[in-house]
């Protein structure tokens, strides 16, 4: 796959890929440009760590890999995280950000290969919406 | 509790505009508790403005600290001396802290990053309600504990009124009424009486129309 200009950063549980990204890249599955954070949970994740991702990380984009709905490890991991990413969006609509550069996707679990789907769908709209403007 | 929101951020870039050096200042009392300005609220915050001003070209030294109370001296003491590192303490506590503040501290800039918004109480996780007015005179030993001063839109003290419909308020549909609410819950208690009990013109002297209220106990003056 082409490299890409820019970043994504996501945020997957240990159900969802039981990979950490440098494998699946070294195999040619996950694009370059691409970093996998595992959590415990997706539920784990809070909202300041989701900001910190654009902010310290410099990350043009994020997105959340959680267990389905109904089939979260944690009973409500995912479904907590996918409020996170909902919030998330909000304040990047307040501070003139795109909301589409973070997403919240339900993979199923124990494959890798959903996960690798997500990231793919994230670099489409990386390819749409350009790098974070950051004038500093 | 007293129930706060945060504030647009707009509205807070806006306020803390020009502003290089800034303290973000969380509480761990009731704002904690209603998730508007406890240390998860604070890292959020911090991380927003931070990507703000980014975006403005505008970088910002930020800190973050969270005080058990801002509403107490004694936990304010600290900050007299630290807050003067600031340009401005962004305060992520209720109207109080943010008045405390500019009260004691008198060499610092604080700003509200909050809205605070009433007492009330946490229905469900993400959920609360206005319970209490804080008018100063409780007559709930009357109403089966139900408030018509916060919960009534008129703030009735004989109700219903006209507009009571299907025990729906007209001021709102999607809001009870009050005073329906009142009359089953006296019913309920064998109570039914006390509805026709006419309650005295309300005097709003002790609600603080009376200017800035105060209370003191002798007994517990240092």
């Amino acid at each position: 796959m082409a490299e890409q200009a820019g970043k994504i950063i996501g945020f997957c549980c240990n159900y969802t890929t039981q990979s950490s990204a440098e494998p699946l890249k070294e195999a040619g599955i996950l694009p370059e440009g691409v970093e996998l954070r595992r959590l415990s949970c997706t539920g784990k994740l809070e909202v300041s760590t989701i900001l910190e991702a654009f902010n310290k990380e410099k990350a043009d984009l994020v997105f959340v890999a959680g267990c389905p709905e109904e089939e979260c490890h944690n009973f409500s991991g995912s479904r907590r995280a996918s409020r996170r990413v909902k919030y998330t969006k909000q304040i990047l609509k307040e501070l003139d950000i795109d909301p589409e550069r973070v997403e919240m996707f339900f993979v199923a679990r124990q494959e890798t290969e959903p996960v690798v789907e997500a990231a793919k769908e994230m670099l489409k709209r990386l390819e749409k919406l350009g790098p974070l403007s950051r004038q500093a | 509790m007293i129930i706060a929101e945060r504030k647009p951020m707009k509205e807070i870039l806006e306020m803390i505009s020009g502003i290089k050096r800034l303290l973000i200042l969380g509480c761990r009392g009731c704002v904690a508790v209603c998730s508007a300005g406890g240390d998860k609220e604070v890292n959020i915050m911090a991380e927003a403005i931070s990507l703000g001003r980014e975006q403005a070209g505008e970088p910002i030294e930020i800190d973050r600290d969270v005080l058990v109370r801002q509403c107490d001296p004694e936990y304010l003491e600290p900050l007299r001396e630290k807050g003067k590192e600031y340009d401005a303490v962004l305060s992520m506590a209720c109207g109080v802290g943010v008045n405390f503040i500019a009260e004691t501290c008198p060499d610092i800039r604080v700003l509200p990053a909050l809205n605070t918004t009433f007492y009330g109480a946490n229905l469900s996780s993400g959920e609360w309600k206005e319970m209490c007015a804080g008018c100063g005179a409780c007559i709930l030993h009357l109403t089966g504990g139900l408030c018509p001063v916060a919960r009534c839109a008129k703030h009735l003290s004989n109700g219903p009124c006209g507009g009571s419909v299907n025990g729906r308020c007209e001021v709102d549909p999607n809001t009870p009424c009050v005073w329906q609410l009142i009359y089953d819950k006296l019913n309920s208690l064998n109570l039914s009486e006390n509805m026709k009990k006419i309650m005295p013109i309300r005097d709003w002297t002790p609600s603080g129309e009376g200017g800035p209220r105060r209370r003191l106990r002798e007994d517990l003056l240092p």
